[in-house]
């Protein structure tokens, strides 16, 4: 089959090169404190890392093109300290089309539609809500709306795509609309168009990423080569065709934008596991292999237990979030019987279909493994690798422990022993792996739990913003103070009581470093293995 | 699991939403979901033995994906399939064309295939006559056109489900000793060359 995934690695797929062990493991032994240098931070892998958390190509080509293409952003604002007060600082991007362009745009297509028809687009709710993300063909054919039903939308999408069109025929790109507390963001990615409509305090380049993720989710389902085709065959192809029944994939993985700071943090959390579980289990998955396989991703909910993959060849941190929303949105569609779907890892190849072995350990297991293979004849080899995986793990009573840690709760902040602490998000970069206790009581209820996010969503672009980006950042509010600091190897995002000191804010941070490091071999992968 | 022989390979087929994943659900777990329509992602392998008469027959059951999206790839889940479970919903009237389009590409690719004609939501019609889409008679002599066997079910009663299912094994049961000696029939998931799956897959 043409379209079939040949594992040839590319240049861009390949990690950072791996540092000597033996360099690593003595500066984990010789410093008391954590290393602020990749690869010797707390929860760094001791071999390669396991993902390309290294941005690739495509990224890399995307950004040149963005700051070639567009005006220059104009910051306003204090610029250049390392700390910030709550006051947000308004960084407005100036763009090709003006406010009352776009308005003017907007009435005539509402005049055009009528009011009388759907008017549930033109309801407050509609309107009301935080975030609306379109994707359109470059036709301007409706593909997908968050909220509405996309023949209700087709004349503003038209609209869209109107401006996309303008903008384009004096050779520029249209990135960014703000007006009236809104930003709408545009992301061209032909064939395709989407477009994000926020009233969010993120900043375009945040919102860009989610529009990304959309796109590669589409992407996965169909394959860009596919993609390509339908729309070089005929232009006005209504691709709701093909995506029917796969919207909710879409729908689940903007609520995980929403909600999972893994997505944020562009890492992934891991199963807090006595690490001589983790490598027992490792072992048994790294011995159950067959020729095709390419990754083994052994799953606990939306935590990651563990994951072997062959040789050479590196899962995207992005690529294992598409899996995890196929996996968590369609639960029951695996729980019985073994699936097997195509699936396109687009970070890792847009052209072509893996096979992936989708199955449950059990039924009412919350353990789920997933087999990636090159070769769609495979389902029974697969399949018998999962056999042989089960077997050995039951041989030797780690399935039991294994369990068990599944069944046990994460861990909570308390543990730490910090009291000021109430909440964290700490990423490794060099192992791409991230962790963070369990949401405390008071941020449990759903406003709260994404008011959170939305403050680490802010801090996380104030430390990532594309023209001043900021390495620490101390922020007193009214319900809670936070903190952020960014080095060479980690990220860290502290959310901490109101009534604390900066000083008190810094102690904590050492504190729950030198936490981190002692917890590290339970908290993270710190030997991932190949085939 | 491990070591269980597949003796028969069965494929369901039909449009999304038909209801192939809850006739399923109902024989193999004898069970009815009610909640969210929820698509099949590719295609679910099952493996269900079945007494007929004095034998086992395990029937290894591909629940495949109706989205059009998956179309292309059906053939992997139909190539070598001794029974073909086409199912159309009978309050759907496009659902049976699309029944008719599988009936026509299985009797293209896979001529050995017999074929189930199945049509889905009996118990809406018997609630409300007025919903049936598609005549019985209709389908009936559309069967008998093309050598089928034809079954109304309703997976959330159950109504009708296990027949058919029986009936498919029957029919395997007798067409291998006609065809070829007991023995020699299985799949053993356990072997990686030459099974049924295998070779009927080369042969294409």
């Amino acid at each position: 089959m043409e379209g079939d995934v040949h594992t040839h690695s590319r240049a861009s797929w390949d990690g950072p090169p791996p540092l000597p062990v033996e360099r690593l493991r003595v500066e984990r032994c010789d410093s008391p404190t954590p290393g602020l240098v990749e690869g010797t931070e707390p929860g760094a892998g001791q071999q390669a890392a396991m993902f390309v958390h290294s941005r690739s190509m495509e990224d890399l080509m995307a950004e040149e093109e963005e700051s070639r293409g567009g005006p220059q952003p104009v910051a306003e604002g204090d610029a250049g300290s390392s700390e910030t007060t709550s006051e947000s600082s308004e960084t407005s991007e100036t763009s090709e089309t003006s406010e009352k362009g776009l308005q003017a745009a907007k009435e005539r297509s509402s005049l055009a539609e009528g009011r009388t028809k759907e008017e549930d687009i033109y309801s407050e709710g509609w309107r009301s809500h935080r975030k609306h993300v379109f994707v359109l063909s470059e036709a301007g054919k409706p593909i997908y709306s968050r909220y509405g039903t996309e023949e209700a939308l087709s004349s503003t999408m038209g609209v869209m795509m109107a401006l996309v069109s303008v903008v384009e025929a004096d050779k520029n790109i249209i990135r960014s609309i703000h007006a009236d507390g809104y930003n709408m963001v545009f992301l061209s990615k032909s064939p395709l168009v989407l477009v994000a409509v926020s009233r969010t305090c993120q900043s375009d380049k945040e919102l860009i990423r989610e529009l990304q993720y959309i796109y590669y989710q589409i992407v996965s389902l169909l394959t860009l080569t596919q993609l390509n085709h339908i729309f070089q065959r005929k232009q006005n192809y209504d691709l709701r065709r093909l995506l029917a029944g796969s919207e909710h994939l879409i729908d689940s993985l903007l609520g995980r934008l929403d909600r999972d700071p893994g997505l944020l943090l562009s890492a992934v959390t891991c199963l807090p596991l006595p690490s001589s579980i983790r490598d027992a289990v490792s072992a048994a998955l790294q011995a159950a292999k067959a020729q095709s396989l390419v990754f083994s991703i052994l799953l606990a909910g939306e935590r990651l237990v563990t994951l072997v993959r062959k040789k050479d060849q590196f899962l995207h941190h992005m690529d294992l979030h598409l899996v995890f929303n196929l996996v968590c949105s369609s639960s029951s569609s695996f729980r019985d019987g073994e699936g097997w779907t195509p699936i396109c890892l687009p970070k890792f190849n847009t052209a072509g279909f893996f096979h992936a072995h989708i199955s449950y350990l059990e039924p009412a297991s919350e353990l789920c493994l997933i087999l990636v293979s090159t070769d769609r004849e495979d389902f029974f080899s697969l399949s018998d690798c999962k056999q042989r995986f089960l077997e050995r793990l039951r041989k030797r009573n780690t399935y039991q422990a294994l369990n068990e840690a599944v069944k046990t709760p994460s861990y909570s902040v308390d543990q730490v022993g910090i009291p000021e602490l109430r909440h964290f998000l700490y990423k490794s970069k060099s192992s791409g792996l991230y962790t963070s206790p369990e949401i405390p009581e008071r941020y449990r209820s759903e406003e709260e739990q994404e008011r959170l996010m939305g403050l680490y969503q802010e801090l996380h672009s104030r430390l990532h913003h594309s023209t001043r980006p900021l390495l620490s950042i101390y922020r007193c509010g009214e319900t809670e103070n936070l903190m952020a600091w960014l080095t060479s190897g980690f990220e860290l995002y502290l959310c901490l009581t109101p009534l604390g000191t900066k000083v008190q804010a810094v102690s904590a941070v050492n504190k729950l470093l030198k936490w981190i490091r002692r917890e590290e071999d339970r908290l993270f992968i710190l030997s991932p293995l190949t085939y | 699991m491990s070591a269980m022989r597949v003796d028969t390979k069965v494929v369901m087929l039909g449009k999304e939403s038909v209801g192939k994943t809850s006739l399923v659900e109902r024989y193999v777990h004898h069970r009815f979901l009610v909640g969210p329509y929820q698509n099949t992602i590719g295609a679910a392998f099952v493996a269900k033995p079945i007494h007929v008469g004095e034998k086992v027959v395990t029937l290894g059951i591909w629940d495949t994906a109706g989205s059009e999206r998956y179309e292309a790839m059906s053939r992997i889940y139909y190539r070598g399939a001794r029974a073909a479970v086409v199912c159309y919903d009978l309050t759907d009237s496009s659902s049976f064309q699309r029944a008719r389009f599988w009936v026509k590409e299985l009797q293209n690719c896979e001529e050995h295939c017999k074929i189930y004609l199945c049509g889905t939501k009996n118990d809406l019609v018997q609630a409300d006559k007025s919903v049936r889409q598609i005549d019985f008679h209709d389908t009936q002599d559309f069967a008998e056109e093309i050598g089928a066997q034809h079954f109304e079910t309703s997976s959330k009663t159950g109504n009708n489900v296990d027949e058919l299912f029986q009936k498919v094994a029957e029919d395997f049961n007798d067409s291998v000793f006609q065809l070829i000696p007991p023995g020699e029939a299985g799949v053993d998931l356990g072997q990686k060359k030459d099974s049924y799956f295998y070779s009927c897959c080369h042969n294409n």
